[in-house]
């Protein structure tokens, strides 16, 4: 039957539920799209024969193959759209630098619209309030205490608090820190909330 | 709400279909028996029964949903559909008597789904399928949901296996709800995790090094 | 919540009757973050609710600023500061969420909002609506629309993205007294039937069936 690679596209992604991103299918997109050229030449010839000789018959055929065009349309863009959703995701986890390792799953398409999406959502935020504007992206769980006890699960380097000490994170090492200046470093994994 | 930062587009609700939902493109790639009322010319090798260039009228064969919306047409019939076993009168009559039995996944896995979307044909039986599907769930909501509730820190994959789609989503709800209270109840809610994604990325990295 | 919050900022009130108090303020914050929380659709836009709570915390940033350091008020003003942030920042995050959520239909309500209509977004999330939908249509078009038949090089994004569910269910409390709520019927042998809501009770609604009072502040939802 037709339309079988569009589904393999959207199976693929619904493997991976809870929202990560698998390398961009190139291959598969291509696929889908050399069937639908191929598709789209046979029903115009089709409607021209239908056409000129008067060939009703041809009818059901060219709707058949019509139906399968959109519905591969369908599968290209669906497969495209939960791509970005995952994507844009990714700038909540992680904040505006990614890691190679997942840039390295995207198309440059997508680079593009994530660097755009991250410039519109800083452009956003920089507008609330003040001459600074607000980080939502921060401030994720209602406060209940001001520091935290955190452990560094990695070798990060300088890091400036609020006051402008600079403490040296180490892996290993252990800190009592502003809660609202660790938020993002934790959903990173770099540093670890310990709780006693 | 604001947990899991990737949402994807949600399945339509009762008898539409989201057009970017990975589910509902999923569900309406399931098979309907039909016969098509007029001859397909030029497509015979979709037929794997014959090696004619035309699909013949009159012919019996299995089409996805999407097709079958496609092509069906209230006033020219180019194909009838016919129920899927689960639907017909027999199956009816067994959902009828004790719907918690049966296994739902292994009939569906979108029993409801297909259920729903059966009704945009014209069967006769349309009233008594809606009347079931919809007697079934009710039936067996009580269940899922208590289970959800009450199964923690536990294994759950044989609560699960005999769930049809929509239920194992409103099982995951409940089960969501259920580890927050404890959370909250035990003080922990406040705690700063990683995000799962973040972590889900580092296995994935790991076991492709292994590998 | 209010009370370390009035005090550091008590000295930045003009005398003036009309100004809201600080306590009133994010009493007023509160209840637009929960109805923005658990409504199913947009609200209406708060931003001079945003705009008062904003320039309360730079006030109250500055006033701390000033207090000597190991202080124990300044801890305690610290705290509150921080749950107004979150409040604030979780209030925007839902409305952001939407507006990615739904952007076709938001910004397509924008358009035909007739003139001194309030509008559903302020200035800034109305040109993060419209770059959003640019952004995303122009991507689908460079990877793939465009590589596709003349006939199917476009995808309307107001049929593809979903519409927001008015029927979801939601919690709420009555704050004013309402009288002859009609209910839509559950099932077909169920009729439409009218209800009264007793101030202070709380109910478990279609979220259709009582959008009008949560918009006029009538009911809250929680």
């Amino acid at each position: 039957m037709f339309c079988e690679k569009g589904v393999e596209l959207i199976k693929e992604l619904h493997l991976l539920g809870d929202g990560q991103l698998s390398a961009f299918n190139e291959d598969g997109i291509r696929q889908v799209l050399d069937e639908m050229k191929a598709l789209y030449e046979q029903n115009q010839s089709d409607v021209n024969e239908a056409k000129s000789e008067g060939k009703s018959e041809l009818i059901p055929t060219i709707k058949f193959r019509h139906t399968c065009l959109l519905r591969n349309q369908r599968c290209v863009a669906a497969y495209l759209y939960d791509r970005l959703l995952r994507i844009r995701a990714l700038r909540w986890e992680y904040g505006s630098v990614l890691p190679a390792s997942i840039r390295f799953h995207m198309c440059a398409e997508e680079l593009e619209w994530f660097n755009q999406y991250k410039k519109s959502l800083a452009m956003y935020m920089r507008s609330l309030g003040g001459e600074e504007g607000l980080d939502i992206t921060q401030d994720m769980k209602p406060p209940k205490s001001l520091y935290i006890e955190v452990r560094c699960l990695k070798d990060h380097g300088e890091f400036e608090i609020d006051d402008g000490t600079i403490i040296l994170l180490k892996k290993n090492s252990q800190h009592f820190l502003p809660r609202w200046k660790c938020e993002q470093l934790i959903r990173q994994g770099v540093l670890e909330h310990v709780i006693s | 709400m604001e947990k899991q930062s990737y949402m994807p587009v949600p399945p339509g609700v009762g008898m539409e279909e989201n057009f970017l939902s990975l589910d509902d493109i999923l569900l309406s790639h399931e098979k309907l028996p039909c016969t098509t009322e007029t001859a397909f010319p030029r497509l015979g090798f979709l037929e794997k029964s014959s090696d004619a260039r035309d699909i013949p009228e009159g012919v019996k064969m299995e089409m996805p949903l999407w097709l079958v919306k496609g092509l069906y047409e209230h006033k020219r019939r180019t194909l009838s559909v016919q129920l899927p076993k689960v639907y017909r009168q027999g199956w009816r009559t067994v959902f009828g008597a004790d719907p918690t039995v049966v296994d739902l996944h292994k009939m569906g896995p979108y029993y409801y789904g297909l259920g729903s979307q059966l009704l945009h044909f014209d069967s006769p039986e349309n009233t008594e399928i809606a009347q079931t599907v919809l007697q079934t769930f009710i039936g067996r909501f009580r269940r899922t949901m208590d289970s959800s509730q009450n199964a923690y820190n536990e294994d759950t994959s044989l609560l699960v296996e005999r769930l049809d789609g929509l239920e194992r989503a409103l099982f995951q709800a409940g089960q969501s709800g259920l580890n927050d209270f404890q959370r909250w109840e035990k003080g922990h809610s406040s705690h700063l995790t990683a995000s799962s994604l973040v972590l889900n990325y580092r296995k994935r990295k790991i076991t492709e090094v292994q590998e | 919540m209010a009370d370390a919050f009035s005090e550091a900022s008590d000295r930045s009130e003009d005398d003036s009757q009309d100004v809201m108090t600080p306590a009133e303020l994010i009493a007023k914050l509160e209840q637009a973050w929960l109805n923005e929380k658990f409504s199913p659709e947009l609200m209406e836009s708060k931003s001079e609710i945003v705009e008062c709570v904003m320039e309360q915390l730079t006030h109250m940033e500055g006033n701390l600023q000033r207090v000597r350091k190991g202080d124990i008020k300044a801890s305690i003003h610290r705290m509150e500061i921080d749950r107004i942030r979150f409040v604030l920042s979780s209030y925007l995050r839902s409305r952001l969420r939407k507006i990615e959520k739904y952007f076709p239909h938001i910004l397509e309500k924008e358009k035909s909002r007739a003139e001194g209509d309030p509008s559903f977004l302020s200035p800034e999330e109305f040109a993060f609506a419209k770059e959003y939908l640019a952004n995303t249509e122009s991507y689908l078009k460079t990877v793939a629309l465009r590589h596709m038949p003349p006939n199917l090089q476009t995808v309307d994004m107001l049929k593809a993205v979903p519409k927001p569910c008015l029927d979801s269910f939601v919690f709420l409390r009555v704050h004013e007294r309402q009288e002859n709520i009609l209910v839509e019927p559950e099932t077909d042998e169920q009729r439409e039937y009218a209800i009264d809501l007793e101030e202070g009770s709380q109910h478990l609604m279609r979220y259709s069936t009582i959008a009008p009072l949560v918009a006029s502040g009538a009911v809250q939802l929680i």
